[in-house]
């Protein structure tokens, strides 16, 4: 599904798979802060939109 | 009339007259001369219609899906792709091989009747090719699968699948943004490349959904790329690349360019693997089955 994404010129960063057990709050904090920085970088999303002209 | 027709008379009428089928899926000529449709023919007046020529383009395995509550003994006629999408069917439980009598066709390709179609209206003024696009780069012009099988055996076509792919591949994330948006504002959503689709089988498909919706239905590029994002993901490691969702495409929108991307990604992923070669336990598509060293990377 990324790689396809990536394909449609969707930037990578925007969709990110992790496995998280109920009982890792940890791997999930990181994981989170990990994909804010990443979609942060890229800036906001202008594809695949709605109100595409 | 061609040696083939006149044997897939005979045949017809030998199996529906002995009552080892009650009906068969051949092709009869359409209302032009590049035209063969699709035809369901259950007596020997309907078997004198029959025709196997150059224009015999249409699959006839995704019409199986109209017939899988009934119980009737089909006979079938399948070129080298459709054989292949009879083996999905088979696997994805739509029918069972008990009730299909297949008659394979070695197929040396088949002539697009879109392109004569154009070409005779004076819409287009080049020369249809002597093979469909998606003909030509054919891997298994052979059926296989079959009970009984009408030519000669094939040669396949020169190994094109991923050109197109790798040509996409080489432009900038926002021009292949741009160019899918393009070619997907052509969409009119009449979705005849599902109902062509011999992978798309499901009983209830996602997009007739209305509660809930998971697809917008307007045709606006976006909505028309998501849908078929869905579908491309739908059909992964079950797309036989027979290419009918392209050719039915009134809209001209290269389909197969999504399709062959995640062909590619499979084989990158689950190791070299091509949909409906064989009935096989070990072909069951990648996505449709788990091994404990299937890799963590699947989405």
């Amino acid at each position: 599904m990324k790689s396809f994404l990536q394909y449609l010129g969707i930037e990578p960063e925007r969709y990110q798979l992790a496995w998280i057990s109920g009982s890792e709050g940890q791997k999930f904090a990181d994981i989170m802060t990990h994909v804010v920085a990443e979609v942060k970088k890229v800036g906001p999303n202008r594809k695949l939109r709605e109100e595409h002209e | 009339m061609s040696d083939n027709t006149t044997k897939a008379r005979e045949i017809a009428k030998k199996l529906l007259q002995d009552g080892t089928v009650a009906m068969v899926l051949g092709w009869e000529k359409g209302d032009q001369p590049y035209v063969s449709a699709p035809a369901v023919v259950r007596d020997d007046a309907g078997a004198d219609r029959l025709v196997v020529d150059e224009f015999c383009i249409h699959d006839l395995a995704a019409l199986l899906t109209d017939y899988r509550d009934s119980s009737d003994k089909i006979a079938i006629f399948a070129k080298g792709c459709d054989a292949r999408a009879i083996v999905r069917m088979i696997q994805d439980r739509v029918i069972t091989r008990d009730r299909l009598y297949i008659i394979g066709i070695n197929c040396p390709g088949m002539k697009d009747p879109n392109e004569y179609a154009r070409a005779e209206s004076g819409l287009s003024k080049a020369k249809p090719a002597d093979k469909a696009a998606k003909c030509q780069s054919c891997q298994y012009p052979n059926p296989v699968i079959y009970d009984e099988i009408l030519g000669e055996a094939q040669q396949p076509g020169a190994d094109q699948r991923f050109a197109e792919v790798e040509k996409i591949e080489s432009m900038s994330a926002d021009e292949r943004y741009d160019f899918f948006i393009k070619e997907f504002s052509k969409c009119i959503r009449c979705y005849a490349c599902r109902n062509a689709c011999a992978a798309c089988n499901c009983r209830t498909c996602i997009f007739d959904e209305t509660k809930p919706q998971w697809v917008g239905r307007s045709t606006d590029p976006v909505n028309n790329l998501l849908y078929q994002i869905v579908r491309t993901m739908h059909v992964a490691g079950r797309c036989i690349e027979c290419g009918e969702c392209e050719r039915v495409c009134p809209a001209g929108i290269p389909l197969m360019l999504l399709n062959r991307k995640l062909i590619q990604d499979v084989d990158r992923l689950f190791g070299p693997y091509q949909a409906g070669l064989s009935l096989d336990d070990d072909a069951i598509p990648p996505l449709s089955r788990y091994r404990v060293d299937d890799p963590d990377e699947f989405m």
